[in-house]
């Protein structure tokens, strides 16, 4: 299984996505406490759909139960979708099209808690080498490609190899998780929330690394984040959720520099100013993110934006498309849509 | 007259039988009343264990603390379990990072913040209950009334939050400590509460103590801040300074390597290595090890403070005071909009 060291190859060419995510629906149903009172459903995700570009490193944003993770879980197929399905590269994920064994080793995953995603039981080498065994490879060949992945997260293998995550910092262990992700030649790699739980200066080196490992290795990121200055830093391309809905995608530079859904342009302003001479004086939203049990009618936003009109709180807003590939769920950005703030309002 | 907290030459060891760990190694601020000092540093870097000895939280059994160290005039060193208890509360008081562990999870809100007040003042249940109701709308809680009966788990972190703002303001404390306080809350919360922590301080004149990893939050709520590494200051001075012209190679790294707006496509800053052990403490500069500049005379002895003003020094012995770095402190404090710091290293 010698083709193991090598990257799956390319099948639809640069102009076909290497994710495709449509639809994608996930639903937790709560059984009811008391048999009186009746069960309750939280809408996780709720209909996302995106493309992945090759190469390129989309960003996802949003409040906690937004369902960012979740829709980094179902991705990975690591939880049934309620609804939608999954493309990669052309072929659907499934035992229909591209089996799952076959899937993973295309796409790994690495955690935001970087001690609970490895086993304590096992020595750093023997994590990474994990994977790569269990696809077939003889134990020496899997323990030197660990060792050559230990040297490319920046470990030395002499010092670290056999070392337990327990003997680990925060930072290494991550180091660790990044080598394990990338030990099958993974295409693709979802990051989730790599970075949040590491100090400031820890993180700066891990995404850093993440920066070279992605030319490296010939890679495309998913990076799952709610630190909006670490998404633009890596990403190309943003994609903003609330509620379990895609609010706004576009590139990173058109959606900083003039946000088109209101709540974008919250998430933006709420970033700490880093100058003292400026500092904000008014919180760009108020209340906390709603719960997804009950996520009120028309556009999911509406009691917290600021300029909500009555139609918002009646007609859904569909992601309607602006110039160069940007587009927003807003019916301000929706032409005649009822908004008076919409663009192109029959007059 | 003397300022609110007193501090000089603070030690905090943890002592067991194994191993001697030296958290903090010799501290001197003075913070006055009204005035917010942020403690900024990186995990393991003593600033949780320095705020916890301003209010006796240390293990007993565990924690050597010598030094000088008063609150209002109180010495916190020689007072008595029972002269701690008059202290709490009433001068000293602490919000924690993580609310749903720091809330009592069986009793109600209001029956946490009256439980405290009854104790500290001994009023009547039913001025309790009034006080309650008015803690909750000081600290922005909608509908407030409703809310007294309800328990952690019913509210959201963010008001959560603000509901252990309203315990630790009961007994109207005259000085907050702060310890992380929006570390684990969403980026549109986090604003909502710095906010209301900074109209809460200038409305009732405390003095707080903020501990934070986060220079952005720092840069948003304080008046000076104290940059801590391996259990000293090793740069204090007012905010706009610090942050606009740092003279620690710390603090420079630690602002090189916060990510924030227009750095992609550049590569980050980073500190190599890790945080030295704090069981064994090099004898000189303890960032030596790090630090591109460090020479032979860095490993002999720990450097004094020193610096271009009284109120901005930095342990270094590179800063000597340098003719640029004195024109723009003396051009920013013009621009302060703080009270003069009285954060003063005493020398």
């Amino acid at each position: 299984m010698s083709d193991l060291l090598q990257q799956m190859p390319d099948q639809g060419g640069p102009a076909q996505p290497l994710l495709s995510v449509r639809g994608l629906v996930k639903h937790f149903t709560r059984r009811a406490t008391l048999p009186w009172r009746p069960g309750t459903t939280v809408r996780a995700v709720d209909g996302v759909s995106f493309d992945l570009m090759k190469g390129e490193t989309l960003g996802i944003v949003g409040e906690s139960g937004c369902g960012k993770s979740t829709t980094s879980r179902l991705i990975m197929a690591l939880m049934t979708p309620t609804g939608g399905e999954v493309v990669f590269d052309g072929q659907h994920v499934g035992p229909t099209g591209l089996p799952l064994k076959e899937y993973r080793r295309q796409v790994q995953m690495v955690f935001q808690d970087s001690y609970a995603s490895l086993n304590p039981r096992l020595t750093v080498e023997e994590s990474i080498a994990f994977a790569p065994r269990v696809h077939g490879l003889v134990r020496d060949t899997s323990i030197t490609r660990a060792r050559e992945l230990l040297e490319a997260v920046g470990l030395a293998p002499a010092q670290f190899a056999r070392r337990y995550p327990h003997e680990l910092s925060g930072g290494q262990r991550q180091r660790i998780n990044i080598a394990r992700a990338l030990a099958l030649r993974p295409r693709l790699v979802i990051l989730d929330e790599p970075v949040s739980a590491l100090d400031k200066s820890v993180e700066a080196q891990v995404l850093n690394l993440l920066v070279d490992l992605k030319s490296a290795f010939d890679l495309s990121y998913l990076f799952i984040s709610h630190d909006l200055n670490v998404v633009q830093f890596i990403s190309d391309r943003l994609l903003v959720m609330y509620l379990g809905q895609v609010v706004e995608i576009g590139p990173v530079d058109t959606i900083y520099a003039a946000a088109a859904h209101p709540y974008t342009a919250a998430l933006l302003d709420s970033r700490p100013s880093m100058d003292p001479g400026q500092r904000r004086m008014e919180p760009p939203l108020t209340g906390d993110p709603p719960n997804p049990v009950n996520p009120p009618p028309g556009c999911r936003f509406h009691p917290r934006c600021a300029q909500a009109e009555p139609v918002c709180s009646v007609r859904v807003p569909a992601l309607a498309g602006l110039a160069n590939s940007h587009a927003a769920a807003c019916l301000m950005a929706e032409p005649g849509s009822g908004h008076s703030r919409a663009a192109g309002l029959a007059a | 007259m003397e300022t609110l907290v007193h501090a000089r030459d603070l030690h905090v060891r943890f002592v067991t039988r194994d191993r001697t760990v030296h958290a903090v190694n010799g501290v001197d601020f003075d913070v006055a009343a009204g005035e917010v000092l942020c403690i900024l540093g990186e995990s393991g870097s003593g600033k949780s264990v320095t705020l916890r000895a301003l209010m006796g939280l240390n293990p007993p059994r565990r924690t050597v603390v010598t030094g000088t160290l008063r609150v209002a005039g109180h010495d916190l060193l020689t007072a008595s379990e029972r002269q701690l208890e008059q202290i709490r509360g009433r001068m000293v008081s602490m919000i924690f990072q993580e609310p749903m562990t720091a809330l009592d999870p069986v009793f109600s809100i209001g029956r946490q913040i009256t439980e405290t007040v009854k104790r500290h003042e001994g009023i009547s249940q039913a001025e309790a209950d009034r006080r309650a109701l008015d803690l909750l709308e000081l600290v922005q809680i909608p509908s407030a009334k409703q809310r007294l009966s309800a328990y952690p788990h019913e509210l959201s972190g963010g008001l959560r939050q603000r509901a252990m703002i309203a315990i630790a303001l009961s007994c109207r404390p005259k000085l907050l400590l702060a310890d992380e306080p929006t570390t684990a809350l969403d980026a549109t919360v986090q604003i909502q509460i710095l906010l209301l922590l900074r109209r809460l301080q200038q409305e009732l004149g405390m003095g707080v103590v903020f501990v934070t990893h986060d220079l952005g939050v720092a840069g948003e709520v304080s008046d000076r801040i104290a940059v801590m590494y391996a259990g000293r200051f090793v740069e204090a001075g007012p905010v706009a300074q610090v942050m606009r012209s740092p003279l620690h190679p710390y603090a420079k790294g630690l602002l090189g390597a916060t990510v924030h707006a227009g750095l992609r496509g550049t590569r980050l800053t980073t500190i190599r290595g890790t945080p030295p052990d704090l069981e064994h403490l090099p004898a000189g500069c303890a960032f030596a090890p790090r630090c591109d500049l460090a020479g032979t005379a860095c490993l002999e002895a720990v450097p004094d403070l020193r610096g271009p003003a009284a109120d901005h020094q930095a342990r270094c012995i590179r800063v000597a005071g340098a003719p640029e770095t004195v024109g723009m402190a003396i051009a920013d404090t013009g621009a302060r909009n703080a009270e003069p710091g009285t954060v003063r290293p005493s020398s």
